[in-house]
Formats: structure tokens, C-alpha cells, sequence
């Protein structure tokens, strides 16, 4: 009588296996998505609520962590962007246009030196912060590719652009993202640490 | 760029580095290149948090609660189609209250097994409680085991209940190591596990593993172990007048679980 309920126990029990260990992962790009925690425990959420009444639709033995950010970023693109734009209507680097963003002289400017190192006083923190700068088209791009290793033609299904879509976005959010960064080493009046020393840091690490 | 991301095919890769062994200003740009790219992987992975572990409890939680509403909706119209309403309905109920109670026994089992990492790590319950307190949508009440030791706790999830997860060591009359209780505390004011409406506790067991289940008005406790039975009963707070006690299933007398809220 009770047979009926073993099915769905058990693709249950393989939804919550395949899922487990992406979770972090979903989370940390769920941070950078919606730039705060509240929004990104939601997104969280509603993904992978999302993703197990979708289930059924996954095809067995392809990529999950793919199909799983698929739908993270599409949950994000319906629901919460829309929610985070208006939030930070004050947000002058998310009101522009990625264009009118990117040829804007001030990160040019600055982008006009790319033979330069970012140096190690650059902490963890501004890093992320910088992506938060990013616009969005950009930032998913950055996300998926730096966050989450990504290859660029998983992205471009994730995303469903071409590839050569996601390589420019690549270049010019990479590109933009060394820029705040290079900004943030001038404004920050850290002492600066010698490159051959962080190298060896990372040699012994 | 798609030469340090492993991007270019083969032949291109080549080529790209045939090239770089000439050219020092594209070799120069891609070492810088490839020198930002590390940097900013590395910082941005130090500095991303894992999830909570409440929002993955949250998460599993939600996952459960869908299967088990889904379940639960086929399950009537099974029912329906299978017999006549009115006395499936009855059988059904009855049926459908014990399976429901293993199931939570059964899950109650197996994620004591999985040894989940704790949260916290004191063995004073009242800083336990201080720990959970406003963690979950109920007090939760500590028990004091008079021989067991805590060794933390966390938040865990029974099914679909969102449970405080307290960790014991507890001695054996068998060896001189001690076993592993695991307890968990979860609210259930919807009176889903049919278990103690005369106050007294089940013992079932699951994969090996020993469950006590007891309730304490809204408050149902499920004591998870690989301890004997004999040394449960030692473990749980028996009323002296009581002993030697009966055998299984053990009534009031036998595993008189004193209420939390009583030990005090």
C-alpha cells in the first residue's frame, strides 16, 4: 500500500545528493548576484526549490552545477534584479549603461595601463567589492567564469549567448574589475609589498 | 584570455606559445595578465563565506516538506480511487500515522549516522541553550543526563522540522568507551508524530540504531544511539520506584523520561 512512496523518496534522496555540494557554491554566487545576504539566501532558496520540481526535467549524467547556476541565474534575472535595481536606484555605477559605463573616461583611464601587477595589498574584500561594481552583464560573466570556474561554453549555456559574447564580457568585466582595483591600491595609503616577497609567500603556501 | 583560462584548442595553444617564447612584450603582458587573474581567483575565493548552516537546514527542509505535501496528496488519491472513501479514510488515517512516525524515526537514524559536523562545542547544557536560544521557532530545554556527557550541538533537521541536534557521550556497562547519543528537540504543535499522548516514550530502532521517541507537550524528543537497551535505560532518568523495568515496548514505568523542564 505504501510502495507508492518509495519513487520519490529515492529521487529525493538523489536530488539532496547531487545538490549537497554545490550549495556553497550556489550561495557564494548568489552573494555576488544581490550584493547582500538577505537576497541571496532567498535566491538560494527559490533556486533550489526551483531545481527539485525541475528535477524530473534534468538530464541524467550531464552537468548539474551547470544546470543548477542556469537556474540561479535565471531566478535572478526574473525575480531579483528587478528587486535589486530598485533598491539602489542611488547607485550611480548600476544606472549607467554597460556601455556608457565602460567607455566612461574614469575606468578607461584607467585601464590604459594593464601592464600592471595588482599587488598583494589588495585584500580579499576589495576584490569583492569590485565585482560588486561591475554591471550585471559583467558580473555574471566574472561570477561564473573567476568565482566558479566556469568553461566559456558552459557560461554561454548558462547564460544562452554565444560564446564570443562571453569572452568580450570576460575581457572588458576582467578588465574593468583590474581597474577599480588599481584605484583602490592609489586611494589606499598602504605601504606597498614587494611583488618577488608575495611570490614567495605564495611559493611556500 | 582564453590562451591562460585553457581555452585554445591545441594547435592554437601552440601557437600562442611559440609566439610568447619570441615576443617579450606579449609574454610580459600575458605574466602580468596571468599574475591578476590568480590574484583575484584566490582573494575572491578566501573571501567567500560557505553557507549557513541554518539556510542549508532551511533549504533541506523545504525540499522535504514539498515531497512530503506531494506524498501526502498522492497518497489520497490513491487511497480514494483504491477503496471505498469513507473506510479508507479510517484505515488510512491510522496507517498513515505510523508510517509517518517511522519516517521520522527511520530520518532521525540516519542523519545521527551521517555525523554532521557541530555548530558548538560546550558541555554545559545551560550554554547549549543559550546557544540555540532564538534559532528556532521554540525554547529548547536541554536535557541533563545524570551520566552522559554533551559534547555540542547544532541545528538538524528531522524531516521536515527544523530540530536542535544535541551530541552526548554516554558510558556502557559493556566497555570502557563511551558510545555517542545523539538527541534531537523539535517543536511539533501540529501533533504530526503520534507518539507520548499518555506521556510515555517508544523505543523503535532503524539502521542499527536504537530511537527513543518521547513528547513533552508541543516538544517532541527522539534520542538517537547504538547504546543496548540496558544502557538506555541507565542513560535516561528512571524514577527509582520503578526499576527492574519491563520489556519492550517500554511504557511510563520503564523509561520515565523526566520532562526537561523538571530537572531543573
Amino acid at each position: 500500500m505504501l510502495g507508492f512512496s518509495t519513487k520519490s523518496d529515492k529521487a529525493r534522496a538523489e536530488f539532496e545528493g547531487l545538490v549537497a555540494p554545490w550549495l556553497d557554491s550556489l550561495y557564494g554566487g548568489a552573494l555576488r548576484l544581490t550584493r547582500n545576504e538577505r537576497d541571496a539566501e532567498d535566491l538560494v532558496q527559490d533556486t533550489v526549490m526551483r531545481a527539485y520540481r525541475f528535477f524530473d526535467k534534468f538530464e541524467r549524467g550531464t552537468n548539474f552545477r551547470a544546470w543548477l547556476f542556469k537556474i540561479l541565474t535565471n531566478t535572478f534575472i526574473n525575480g531579483y534584479r528587478r528587486q535589486v535595481k530598485e533598491r539602489s536606484l542611488g547607485d550611480e555605477s548600476e544606472r549607467q549603461s554597460v556601455e556608457a559605463q565602460f567607455f566612461s573616461s574614469d575606468t578607461t583611464d584607467q585601464a590604459q595601463n594593464p601592464e600592471d601587477y595588482l599587488l598583494q595589498r589588495v585584500m580579499s574584500d576589495d576584490v569583492l567589492k569590485a565585482i560588486d561594481t561591475l554591471p550585471i552583464d559583467f558580473r555574471m560573466v566574472v561570477i561564473l567564469a573567476d568565482l566558479q570556474e566556469f568553461s566559456y561554453k558552459e557560461i554561454a549555456d548558462i547564460l544562452d549567448v554565444p560564446v564570443g559574447t562571453v569572452m568580450s564580457r570576460l575581457f572588458r568585466g576582467r578588465r574593468q574589475l583590474e581597474a577599480v582595483l588599481r584605484k583602490r591600491e592609489q586611494v589606499e595609503d598602504a605601504p606597498l609589498v614587494d611583488l618577488n616577497a608575495y611570490r614567495e609567500r605564495k611559493k611556500l603556501a | 584570455m582564453p590562451y591562460l583560462d585553457g581555452e585554445l584548442v591545441e594547435a592554437d595553444r601552440l601557437e600562442v606559445e611559440k609566439h610568447l617564447a619570441d615576443c617579450t612584450p606579449c609574454a610580459k603582458q600575458t605574466e602580468v595578465s596571468r599574475h591578476n587573474r590568480t590574484l583575484v581567483r584566490t582573494l575572491a575565493r578566501a573571501a567567500t563565506p560557505p553557507m549557513p548552516e541554518a539556510l542549508r537546514a532551511k533549504v533541506f527542509t523545504r525540499v522535504r516538506s514539498e515531497q512530503a505535501g506531494q506524498r501526502q496528496g498522492r497518497f489520497l488519491r490513491l487511497s480514494a480511487a483504491a477503496a471505498g472513501v469513507a473506510l479508507c479514510a479510517f484505515v488510512g488515517h491510522h496507517q498513515w500515522r505510523s508510517f509517518q512516525r517511522k519516517l521520522y524515526v527511520d530520518d532521525a537514524a540516519s542523519r545521527h549516522a551521517r555525523q554532521f559536523p557541530l555548530e558548538v562545542r560546550v558541555p554545559q547544557p545551560e550554554a547549549l541553550e543559550a546557544w540555540f536560544d532564538g534559532k528556532l521557532g521554540h525554547r529548547v530545554a536541554v536535557p541533563r543526563f545524570p551520566n552522559a556527557v554533551a559534547e555540542g550541538a547544532r541545528v538538524l533537521n528531522v524531516r521536515e522540522k527544523q530540530a536542535a541536534y544535541i551530541r552526548y557521550d554516554a558510558p556502557t556497562r559493556a566497555s570502557a568507551q563511551p558510545r555517542q547519543v545523539g538527541l534531537f528537540v523539535f517543536g511539533d504543535n501540529g501533533n504530526d508524530i503520534d507518539v507520548g499522548a499518555r506521556g510515555e516514550a517508544e523505543l523503535g530502532n532503524s539502521n542499527g540504531y536504537n530511537v527513543v521517541t518521547w513528547r513533552e507537550g508541543d516538544i517532541v524528543y527522539q534520542l538517537v544511539t547504538d547504546l543496548e537497551e540496558d544502557d538506555i535505560r541507565e542513560l535516561l532518568p528512571a524514577d527509582p520506584g520503578h526499576r527492574p523495568p519491563p520489556p519492550v515496548p517500554v511504557g511510563r514505568p520503564a523509561l520515565d523520561v523526566q520532562p526537561a523542564s523538571f530537572q531543573r
